[in-house]
């Protein structure tokens, strides 16, 4: 089953013309395309997930300290906000570079 | 990304959106300043207390960042944090266009805080002893390569900056723009006005479902991220300012 996968995502980066090819008329070389879309919905994908990882171990940390010690509790809340807040924009970044490579129309490598 | 928005409802000709709704927001910003400053009271009331209340929470934050010294950056802080607050607050409201969706105006943004932290360093303790600082506590024969490696990571503050900003609020856009486009006319409630039976259940079921989510979840997470990347703004702003004034001290 898993091998299949693999094989089958393998297939399909390595090919994608193939799989255009039945829908008819892709110019040359305009493979670019498909690889944009393939990059920016992965490149999401790991930022988004890699991205709650490191949000949660900070907002667990923050909220064991807020209850071990409750009366620096604003001071606490305010550091893990603006932790918070670099660690996402880590994720937004790659947001950016996903909506060059979908909208950005001066790439063109082909 | 402009086939999922909506135009503004006015436009001028030949000027960009995100420009004239940047003067929207300045003749906003700037008509509320004279409203509560036109006769200041020594006990305020009603919009006066207001803006007071916001600009000691300001103070209090900078207090905090840079120490009682940095009093007298507040109106840079200020300005920008409540700029980027209206800017943003404006993107939500439906027929007007956020001028901080625009990479163009937070790069802007960024830009007068990377100029200004400088030119407050090198006012502070002058231009020789400012670029002393870019090299950091090291040996001397690490200097060169720490000096470099500064060099980049200042050149990336604004870059983080201006990025971190405009894809905050362009994503929240498109996040909107598209739940809006699935629920929309086009979409599930407009399946479930066309009035076969399949689509009255699941399309009405959904738009009321995609209606309640974006109202209940969607529109009080953009508002909190609108007053979230204000403030992360102005917190950058006074760490950059406080770590460009600060090293005076230690060295």
């Amino acid at each position: 089953m898993r091998r299949s996968l693999i094989l089958g995502g393998v297939w399909v980066i390595g090919f994608p013309e193939l799989a255009l090819a039945a829908e008819g008329a892709p110019t040359a070389g305009s493979w670019i395309g498909p690889f944009t879309v393939i990059a920016a919905g992965l490149g999401m994908a790991i930022a988004a997930g890699l991205c709650g990882l490191g949000q949660g171990r900070a907002v667990a940390a923050a909220v064991e300290a807020m209850a071990r010690q409750p009366g620096a509790a604003a001071r606490i809340q305010l550091a893990m906000i603006i932790g918070l807040a670099l660690i996402e924009s880590l994720a937004i970044y790659t947001l950016v570079i996903a909506l060059i490579l979908l909208f950005g129309k001066g790439i063109s490598f082909a | 990304m402009e086939a999922i928005e909506h135009p503004p409802i006015f436009h001028l000709p030949g000027i960009p959106d995100h420009v004239t709704y940047t003067w929207l927001s300045m003749i906003i910003l700037t008509s509320v300043a004279f409203a509560a400053s036109r006769n200041v009271r020594l006990v305020p009331r009603g919009l006066q207390n207001f803006l007071e209340v916001v600009l000691e929470q300001v103070l209090g934050l900078i207090d905090d960042v840079i120490g009682h010294n940095g009093r007298r950056y507040l109106p840079l802080i200020a300005t920008l944090g409540l700029f980027i607050l209206t800017g943003n607050l404006m993107s939500l409201v439906p027929g007007l266009v956020g001028p901080t969706g625009n990479l163009n105006t937070t790069a802007a943004c960024a830009l007068i805080v990377f100029v200004s932290y400088h030119w407050i360093g090198v006012r502070k303790q002058g231009a020789l002893k400012y670029l002393k600082h870019f090299t950091g506590p090291v040996p001397w024969w690490l200097k060169p390569l720490m000096f470099v490696i500064e060099i980049i990571s200042h050149l990336a503050r604004p870059l983080s900056l201006s990025l971190r900003l405009f894809g905050n609020m362009t994503g929240g856009h498109i996040l909107l723009a598209v739940i809006f486009f699935l629920m929309g006319f086009d979409g599930l409630i407009g399946w479930a006005l066309e009035g076969s039976a399949a689509g009255v259940v699941i399309g009405g079921i959904g738009g009321l479902v995609t209606t309640v989510f974006t109202v209940g979840f969607l529109y009080p997470l953009k508002i909190l991220v609108s007053f979230l990347q204000a403030f992360i703004f102005m917190m950058l702003t006074m760490l950059y300012i406080s770590l460009a004034i600060e090293e005076a001290e230690h060295h």
